[in-house]
């Protein structure tokens, strides 16, 4: 079997409130295989965005072990955990979050900018990337001149455009209708047929069944 | 990120929100603009002042009589001019006996100051001949009725080159042309390009009787210490007035560069308090500079959120923030500098000493703007810096 992508180990977050301690993530393992489509799935208030921003790098663990790609995380800093993110890492959430005032093709080059790539380079990619979802024609546009589905499909863009190991959807078709949420949810399969690695968080069970696993999260446990 | 990008990445976010961008840029453009435009006036008065002086005549003691007699006659006489001329650390000593008449050349005429003095009064003066010759010692001795014209009298009477050898009218009395003066411009409180020169011995025969005479212009030797002269001739003069040690003196010793000093080293100290008041200003335009700053780090801190989670390291965000402040406050400054130039430039065009700036002043007003930029921006920046991602994100 090869290196999982992810693998968290008897992982543990635990928000300290002053009083009282909130567990929102209680002694969790889950391994990931290159390659894979899974859905976490869960309740509201389960954990699943606490999880998500663990395995994104944008939070640590307070206890256990996550490896990405083989590396542990918990040895990094935080210019450790930005290089990461940036190299290995492509996020796609529920409010799009994309750059405001700034045009659809400037947002998806943005993380490239972080990668050192020249301008031209960037811009080159930005626009395949953009193209490939089928944005070539609004690649000037800003975000508040794009529908939700539009500005969630640059986002997509903009979490491929880097080549990531790893995309974290996290909720991404929560903002939309359910026609734009299809097209998001067969987007993030072609991907995954394009041999990407994808985590879906979701609390719907429809978009969660489009994945090849589902991972039940239940007060911070998985649940069989 | 290189400095290029990040320098991009400022000016299409400042382009996005111009109003608030000029707003900000207000205070230092304001700021610089005092600085370069007060500076430039302090410095434009104090070579104003040199030149002027100056062209009064370099190493000048000018000794006048302190008491005046009902006839007009004063305690100083040639003799004692003679006297002073004897002393080694002296290299030139004009006597001078004036008076104020009307000048006639044809069909022109103008009031005047009629200067009688010797053949040294161009060196002592720093007078040039534009035309002609100067008085000589001849002509001095000799009482003639010739004249030597300022430039500017020359040209109120319509007079030039041509008219060298001429007759002109002094006090109804012939005069022969013999020379016209360069003009020295810079007037301060008299005219130098206004007067008649004649000889000496003419102007108190004719004019004002008597062989007293209004002052004597003394220019000292480079090599000899202005001080030690003075006193020199301070001492002579009380020996030949026979004044006992308790006395007053009846004379006056003036000396060029005291004043010249005096001058550089007032209008100096009143660019610097100027310069210094006007630096405040700056100040306080960095301090809107900030206040900007840390309301865009709130603002936009949803912006940061997405651009650590994409990859951006704290160093990434602050850099981002502090070159935006930084091209605020280099812009402002270039703006500023553009306008402190167009205001000292008018001043010293109204004022008449022409437009002069130094360099010098100029990349120090860019660097201070510089520095208003880092000092100003650098708290807001890493405000930017340390934001959590997470909850950075998650911010309405
Ligand atoms: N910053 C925080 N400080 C304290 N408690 C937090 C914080 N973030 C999350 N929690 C708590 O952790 C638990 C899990 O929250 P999380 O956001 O992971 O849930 P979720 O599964 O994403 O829910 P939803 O579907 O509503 O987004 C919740 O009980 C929440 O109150
Ligand atoms: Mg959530």
């Amino acid at each position: 079997m090869t290196v999982p992508i992810i693998s968290l180990e008897r992982v543990s977050r635990v928000y300290d409130m002053g009083r009282v301690a909130v567990p929102a993530l209680d002694d969790v393992s889950l391994g990931v295989q290159p390659g894979e489509f899974v859905a976490i799935v869960g309740p509201s208030g389960s954990g699943k965005s606490t999880m998500m921003n663990i395995l994104g790098c944008l939070d640590r663990p307070t206890q256990g072990a996550y490896r990405l790609a083989g590396a542990a995380v918990a040895k990094l800093d935080d210019d450790g955990l930005a290089r990461l993110r940036s190299r290995s890492i492509g996020f796609v959430f529920q409010s799009y979050n994309l750059l405001p005032r700034t045009t659809a093709l400037e947002n998806v080059a943005a993380p490239l900018l972080y990668q050192g790539v020249g301008r031209a380079e960037r811009v080159r990619r930005a626009r395949a990337a953009l193209e490939r979802l089928g944005l070539g024609d609004r690649v000037d546009h800003e975000p508040t001149e794009l529908s939700g589905g539009q500005q969630q499909r640059v986002a997509v863009a903009r979490a491929l455009v880097t080549d990531p190991a790893l995309i974290l959807a996290d909720e991404p078709t929560g903002n939309l209708d359910s026609h734009a949420g299809a097209e998001v949810i067969s987007l993030l399969r072609e991907l995954h047929g394009a041999g990407r690695t994808i985590v879906l968080i979701t609390h719907d069970p429809d978009v969660a069944s489009s994945a090849d696993r589902q991972v039940h999260l239940l007060d911070g446990r998985i649940a069989a | 990120m290189s400095a290029l990008e990040l320098f991009r990445l400022a000016l299409s976010r400042l382009r996005t929100s111009r109003l608030r961008a000029a707003l900000t840029m207000l205070g230092v453009i304001i700021g610089v603009a005092s600085v370069v435009a007060l500076v430039g006036v302090g410095q434009g008065t104090t070579s104003n002042i040199t030149t002027s002086l100056a062209s009064l005549g370099t190493n000048l003691l000018t000794v006048s009589p302190t008491t005046q007699d009902s006839d007009g006659s004063t305690s100083l006489s040639r003799n004692d001019a003679d006297a002073i001329g004897e002393l080694a650390s002296v290299a030139g000593v004009a006597p001078e006996a004036s008076t104020s008449l009307t000048v006639h050349a044809g069909d022109e005429s103008t009031d005047t100051t009629i200067v009688g003095t010797t053949a040294e009064y161009a060196t002592v003066r720093a007078y040039d001949v534009w035309q002609g010759t100067f008085l000589t010692d001849v002509s001095v001795d000799h009482e003639l009725r010739v004249a030597v014209l300022g430039a500017s009298t020359a040209e109120t009477l319509e007079l030039d080159a041509d008219d060298l050898g001429t007759e002109i009218s002094i006090g109804g009395i012939p005069f022969t042309l013999i020379g016209i003066l360069q003009p020295k411009g810079g007037a301060s409180f008299q005219d130098p390009d206004d007067q008649v020169v004649v000889p000496i011995g003419t102007v108190q025969k004719y004019f004002v009787g008597g062989d007293s005479v209004r002052s004597i212009g003394i220019s000292v030797e480079p090599t000899a210490d202005m001080t030690a002269t003075n006193a020199e001739i301070t001492a002579l003069l009380r020996d030949r007035h026979e004044l006992a040690a308790a006395d007053d003196p009846d004379f006056d010793i003036f000396d060029q560069t005291q004043l010249l000093d005096a001058a550089s080293s007032i209008s100096g100290t009143l660019t610097l308090l100027l310069g210094g008041i006007a630096s405040i200003s700056l100040v306080v335009g960095g301090i809107g500079i900030m206040n900007i700053m840390l309301v865009s780090v709130r603002e936009r801190t949803r912006e940061i959120g997405i651009r650590k989670a994409i990859g951006a390291r704290g160093r990434d965000i602050l850099a981002q923030f502090l070159v935006e402040a930084l091209t605020l406050s280099l812009l402002g400054g270039l703006i500023g500098i553009a306008v402190g130039l167009g205001v000292s430039a008018l001043i010293g065009q109204i004022a008449g000493w022409g437009f002069a700036f130094d360099p010098s002043t100029l990349v120090a007003a860019v660097l201070f703007s510089l520095l208003v930029g880092v000092v100003f921006g650098v708290w807001p920046a890493r405000q930017a810096a340390r934001l959590d991602p997470i909850s950075a994100l998650r911010y309405e």
